[in-house]
């Protein structure tokens, strides 16, 4: 099994109006694997159709090798999941919900549970209806990271967050993934926050995958060209045209992805030169993937 | 599967605690004070029709508690995963089916409570009191018609409250649709009694509801 998580060619509607579709997912074992897109892209209902909570109209789903929703009872007891929305009653104490669900996960780590407790500075004692959202968010990575599963499954953790808080959840995810070597699938709409943790990522927007690669190839080969010369047409380019602008007299800005430095030699072809490249962070390079998505009709 | 239970039984008795006790304090307390006209040291007895009258009168109130314990226990077993959207519970390594189970289970293993709070007032009562010649009483078995009629009102009730608005929805709106047609029905004169029908097929025998009709007498001839 090398992939974590595994969708084909998925296919689901939400109403009339927006539908998941074609979508692909590979996603490595023992990977951190970032999942961006803007709110309302399909994220969390993705999300949910990997953990068997909706049922894909179409495509395949697999989840540490079983498929999904066919084989959810025993996938669920591998997988930590950590939803968006606090989903846990109000009305039970800390203390009250980690012992309900000690009770359905036979690899339940009592010790990393308590050690959790005290090192989010967490009362056992107090409801979690009166907890604050950090405080909710950390119970809810404690028991995410007890039931010690293979693959976590975090659809927004760190959302409205306090920055000491979500240092605080990322450190201990970072630390249960260096000594479990468990695969993290995260998502997020914070760039920053993923560009920090994840080696692998895929965009997502209106319900399609935009792209999906390793985070440094993301990050590296994202740029913006200044080329001066450009002829009108560009056919067939070696790399991906996200986005052409008319410059302020010295020359087109192109931004580009997939970027090599032996391609140079391919706008060099076309009668063109290239006078600066300049890195995109992963958020620039987010934004220009986009908005360059949402150029072409769908 | 044990720990399973035990966690969802607490959870449950979390929610539900102060209707069980207070059910189970008034299912003790009936027994009693329908046979309070029976004949004590320090009085003298009722007439076996009074007390039969009595009896009777008192008996109303079983069925009553037992629809009301089976509606409240029913209501708060799925209160906490609807306020939670069920994320929670579809989320737990089990199947489905048996997490219902494991809920309706420990819903009826609370209720148990009233049941035998029934049958031991039932006995204190019949035991303290003396009744007039010729009347009998019938501890264990209003006791079981108890427990039955529990059964029956939480099960109707779990399965209600155990859907979507939607499903409520669905149900409301079969109602509605019935009372239309027999409104309709009325007005141009049609021989049609649906609800009457409804009615007599649910608590009629052998209809389901039958347990919650006829007199349920704690001491008869």
């Amino acid at each position: 099994m090398n992939q974590a998580i595994l969708i084909e060619g998925l296919h689901y509607r939400v109403g009339k109006t927006f539908a998941i579709s074609e979508l692909d997912l590979h996603v490595p074992v023992g990977s951190i694997y970032g999942f961006l897109g803007p709110n309302g892209s399909g994220k969390t209902t993705t999300i949910r159709l990997i953990l068997g909570l909706l049922r894909p109209l179409g495509g395949r789903i697999t989840v540490l090798g079983d498929p999904m929703p066919e084989h959810y009872a025993r996938v669920l007891g591998r997988v930590g999941y950590v939803p968006e929305q606090p989903h846990l009653d109000g009305t039970l104490t800390v203390g009250e919900l980690i012992a309900f669900q000690s009770a359905f996960y036979p690899r339940w780590d009592r010790a990393r549970a308590a050690e959790l407790l005290t090192k989010f500075e967490l009362d056992a004692e107090q409801l979690f209806g009166r907890l604050s959202k950090g405080q909710k968010a950390k119970v809810m990575i404690l028991l995410a990271l007890a039931q010690c599963g293979e693959l976590l499954v975090l659809d927004e953790p760190t959302d409205g967050l306090d920055p000491v808080v979500r240092r605080d959840i990322l450190g201990a995810l970072l630390t249960y993934v260096s000594e479990r070597g468990a695969t993290i699938f995260i998502s997020s709409h914070l760039v920053h926050e993923l560009e920090r943790v994840c080696d692998w990522v895929a965009v997502m927007d209106n319900g399609r995958l935009i792209t999906e690669s390793p985070m440094e190839k993301l990050k590296h080969g994202t740029k913006r060209l200044v080329v001066s010369g450009a002829p009108r047409d560009v056919t067939n380019p070696p790399f991906r045209m996200l986005a052409r602008e008319a410059g302020n007299g010295a020359g087109e800005s192109w931004v580009v992805g997939d970027w090599e430095p032996d391609m140079a030699s391919y706008i060099e072809g076309l009668g063109a030169s290239v006078r600066d490249v300049i890195d995109l962070d992963l958020e620039d390079g987010f934004v220009e993937l986009l908005r360059s998505f949402r150029r072409v009709p769908q | 599967m044990t720990a399973q239970f035990r966690a969802v039984l607490y959870t449950q008795w979390k929610w539900s605690r102060i209707i069980v006790v207070l059910g189970t304090v008034g299912a003790f307390a009936i027994p009693l004070l329908s046979l309070q006209g029976a004949a004590r040291a320090d009085r003298g007895a009722l007439q076996a029709q009074d007390l039969l009258r009595s009896v009777q009168s008192w008996g109303t109130l079983y069925p009553l508690l037992a629809a009301t314990l089976g509606l409240l226990v029913a209501i708060a077993a799925w209160a906490a995963d609807h306020r939670g959207r069920h994320i929670h519970a579809l989320t737990l390594p089990l199947p489905r089916w048996r997490y219902v189970l494991l809920r309706f289970g420990a819903g009826f293993a609370l209720l148990a409570a009233p049941i035998a709070a029934v049958l031991i007032g039932a006995l204190l009562a019949t035991v303290t009191a003396t009744l007039p010649p010729g009347l009998q009483a019938y501890p264990l078995a209003l006791a079981l018609r108890f427990a039955l009629a529990v059964f029956v009102a939480y099960a109707v009730f779990f399965a209600v409250s155990a859907g979507t608005a939607r499903t409520a929805g669905i149900i409301l709106a079969v109602i509605a649709a019935l009372i239309l047609v027999q409104v309709v029905a009325s007005m141009a004169n049609l021989d049609l009694n649906l609800l009457e029908t409804l009615q007599a097929a649910l608590v009629f025998g052998p209809g389901p509801l039958v347990v919650f009709t006829g007199r349920w007498m704690l001491v008869d001839v």
